[in-house]
């Protein structure tokens, strides 16, 4: 307490103040929990008005209570302090999680330094309803690619097609998100069982601007990567079916599957391009464009069966076609 | 228009977008596109469809509103959103509140200006 409020409280029988005094303490409890502590001043303005009701009253224990009863519970009044002064919760999905020192702008790039979530990570990679392209980056410092913006873009789907993003894909559809993804490794592993053998024992894995190799491996090495990266997606893909996470997040699993199978299958189809004597990367960034193609069309594709699902159920009740 | 007068009229705006939408599908219902379209011309509200559809979605979610899709009489068919019984009950509610707000509002501003 300050002078100022210990003159205003003077009137007061001591348990009266110890009232006030205890539900403010609750107030600024509230408000550190909430990391909302430019509202201290508002709450110690507050504090002042209470005295001052008070001053016109007996000051009794019972009229403390009634008016601290008006203010309401003192963590309801510290979140609405917290609100007035950070200003609503936006409605975008983007900024549903919340606030967090955690996630910002750093020199007008977006930074991310939350650990990823499936949901996030999937609903940035296909959030059609989001007509940005560009979205913050799930985990570290500027943006990702959104594909459902790209695909509204191209005028694929529109951006309510879908409730919930796959939610209404049949299951036999939802499998070919799992499918794709298994026989793209089975094309890696035949890659591998047809090359490996032939292959010279020191083989290029990386790769510079020009073209031309710029690091050299045992090809056994050369393996090590592809295979963990590729061992990754199954392993997330296959998380993301056993425990039977909502549509969204196995189609997302899937796609990311395949993206990382993809990277894998054109570094190994370059690494023996290269010692089959190719002067450029001409397999690499081709595979992997043809990987990210068949991502989004394998996107693309569920989110418009998801769609004719949908209309199944709505027009089908009344009647077929064009009598309506 | 300042930064600051921008940030302070989207303030306002995020809470008023959602009436707004209420509002206009109180009148009747409307499809995606065609609510976009609508709450544009008014250019006060500054709406884009990526507020829009969010909001859509988000009170679909909630319960105030349904969609359906119906055959159109041009091209394929679209989907619909209107007002559920709840969202009607909401609306009125939120339309009454708004009206108490912009009485006081006029009441306030035109003493400003000495009306």
């Amino acid at each position: 307490m300050n002078p100022q409020e210990r003159e205003a409280a003077g009137g007061l029988t001591p348990e009266s103040a110890e009232l006030v005094e205890t539900y403010f303490a609750r107030v600024h409890g509230a408000l550190l929990v909430a990391a909302a502590d430019e509202c201290e001043e508002t709450v110690d303005d507050l504090r002042a008005h209470v005295y001052e009701q008070l001053a016109g009253t007996a000051g009794t224990a019972a009229d403390v209570t009634r008016i601290l009863a008006e203010l309401g519970p003192p963590e309801a009044l510290a979140a609405q302090c917290a609100d007035v002064v950070s200003g609503p919760a936006p409605s975008t999905p983007e900024s549903r999680d919340g606030r967090s020192p955690l996630a910002g702008t750093l020199l007008g790039m977006p930074y991310e330094l939350r650990v990823p979530t499936a949901e996030r990570v999937a609903m940035r990679w296909w959030d059609p309803m989001n007509p940005n392209i560009l979205v913050p980056r799930v985990f570290g410092l500027g943006w990702d690619l959104n594909l459902g913006a790209v695909a509204v873009k191209l005028c694929l789907i529109k951006p309510d097609d879908e409730d919930t993003p796959f939610e209404s894909v049949p299951d036999r559809w939802l499998a070919v998100s799992a499918v794709l993804p298994v026989l793209m490794t089975l094309a890696l592993v035949t890659l591998v069982a047809l090359f490996q053998s032939a292959l010279p024992a020191q083989v290029a894995v990386h790769w510079g601007i020009s073209g031309a190799p710029d690091r050299f491996d045992s090809k056994e090495s050369a393996l090590i990567l592809p295979v963990i990266m590729t061992l990754i997606g199954l392993a997330i893909l296959g998380s993301a079916w056993l425990r039977r996470r909502p549509p969204l997040l196995r189609v997302a699993a899937g796609a990311l599957a395949m993206l990382l199978c993809s990277i894998s299958t054109a570094a190994y189809a370059q690494a023996v391009a290269t010692a089959y004597g190719a002067s450029d990367i001409g397999v690499l960034l081709p595979v992997m464009a043809a990987g990210l193609v068949l991502t989004f069309v394998m996107l693309v594709t569920l989110a418009r069966i998801g769609r004719a699902a949908e209309m199944r159920r709505d027009l089908d009740g009344t009647s077929k076609k064009g009598s309506v | 228009m300042g930064n600051e007068t921008d940030s302070r009229l989207s303030q306002f705006r995020k809470g008023v977008v959602e009436l707004a939408i209420l509002a206009l599908l109180h009148s009747g219902e409307a499809y995606g596109g065609e609510i976009v379209e609508r709450l544009a011309s008014h250019p006060g509200l500054a709406i884009s469809a990526g507020t829009v559809y969010p909001l859509l979605s988000r009170l679909k979610k909630s319960g105030l509103i349904d969609s359906v899709w119906r055959e159109s009489p041009v091209g394929p068919p679209r989907k619909y959103y209107r007002l559920s019984t709840e969202g009607g009950i909401e609306f009125a509610a939120m339309a009454k509140a708004w009206d108490g707000v912009t009485d006081a509002m006029d009441d306030l501003l035109g003493e400003g200006a000495a009306r």
